[in-house]
């Protein structure tokens, strides 16, 4: 790994604790509600920097946020170890295999979409282990997660499309 | 920066996904609401001790035994009420037509409660966090 990869992934690795960080203190109507903004610099380290970069940003995200947060090792951690690794995987698996088929959009969709899945299938195996409650409530966060899903994916698109690829994210030019 | 400009940029496939996961989750809660009604059974307790255990979509009346007299209950349409009671001030008589939750009589000590043998054993889902 480069030294400039390395700066990178530090760089885009302390945005997106920030973030993530900042997500879990506001508020939501609903408490299964949530915004997953860090999800923006999961998708836009796929798009511009591959796969590797975006899952060393994944896991040094969730760790290093559930350390300041203080849910490190606890049930909250495992939700969402689980949801970000299994989004990003399912991200880069698209956008490899078809990287011309789905915009930042429809990867943010696919990447909502398996952080639910991911979640409700561990909810159901640690803690709930009732099949129905999870029924119950998969539809309303898929669809949450849909709308949540367009709006990240349309930011993405936009910083995707402004950030030159080649240049070094911490340089104002 | 336009709605027009963010459409422009999404792919057919974006688009088809957004409309097929809208679909999906609204059709998915749909199902999951005739699959999983809110209640399917109607128990009856009188002084914290069941008496009678009856399905919901089955139309019928009895009447149960109180502390002071009769209570009639009726089921019909996938609804209770307590027709007729010997307690004082018919609090659970002008309770109408339920189609979920639990009407009490607290003179005559009778409950009726609606619900499924799954979720009487008090085990819910609080919250998923993450």
């Amino acid at each position: 790994m480069q030294l400039q990869d390395k700066y990178r992934i530090a760089l885009l690795s302390a945005y997106a604790v920030a973030i993530h960080s900042f997500e879990s203190m506001l508020p939501t109507p609903v408490p299964w509600l949530r915004l997953g903004i860090a999800n923006i610099i999961t998708l836009v380290t796929l798009v511009l920097y591959g796969f590797r970069s975006a899952m060393t940003v994944t896991l040094i995200r969730v760790i290093l946020s559930s350390m300041f947060i203080g849910t490190f090792l606890g049930p909250g951690f495992i939700l969402s170890l689980g949801g970000g690794v299994s989004s990003t995987m399912a991200m880069g698996a698209v956008f490899s295999i078809l990287p011309r088929l789905f915009g930042p959009l429809g990867l943010s969709l696919i990447g909502a979409l398996f952080h639910n899945i991911a979640q409700l299938f561990l909810a159901y195996i640690l803690f709930v282990q009732q099949i129905e409650p999870i029924l119950i409530i998969s539809p309303i966060l898929i669809l949450l997660g849909t709308i949540t899903g367009v709006v990240n994916g349309i930011i993405a698109g936009l910083l995707i499309k402004n950030i030159p690829k080649n240049k070094s994210l911490s340089k104002k030019s | 920066m336009s709605l027009k400009e963010i459409t422009k940029e999404t792919t057919i496939a974006d688009r088809f996904l957004v409309i097929a996961l809208i679909i999906l989750s609204i059709s998915g809660s749909l199902f999951v609401k005739k699959a999983f009604p809110e209640g399917t059974d109607v128990r009856i307790d009188v002084d914290g001790k069941p008496v009678y255990l009856l399905p919901l979509d089955v139309n019928m009346v009895v009447a149960v035994k109180g502390m002071n007299g009769d209570s009639i209950v009726e089921i019909k349409d996938k609804k209770v009420r307590i027709k007729e009671s010997s307690c004082p001030n018919k609090i659970c008589v002008h309770n109408g037509w339920m189609d979920r939750g639990a009407i009490i009589c607290l003179p005559n000590k009778v409950t009726v409660n609606i619900g499924s043998p799954e979720n009487r054993q008090d085990r819910t889902i609080d919250a998923i966090t993450g």
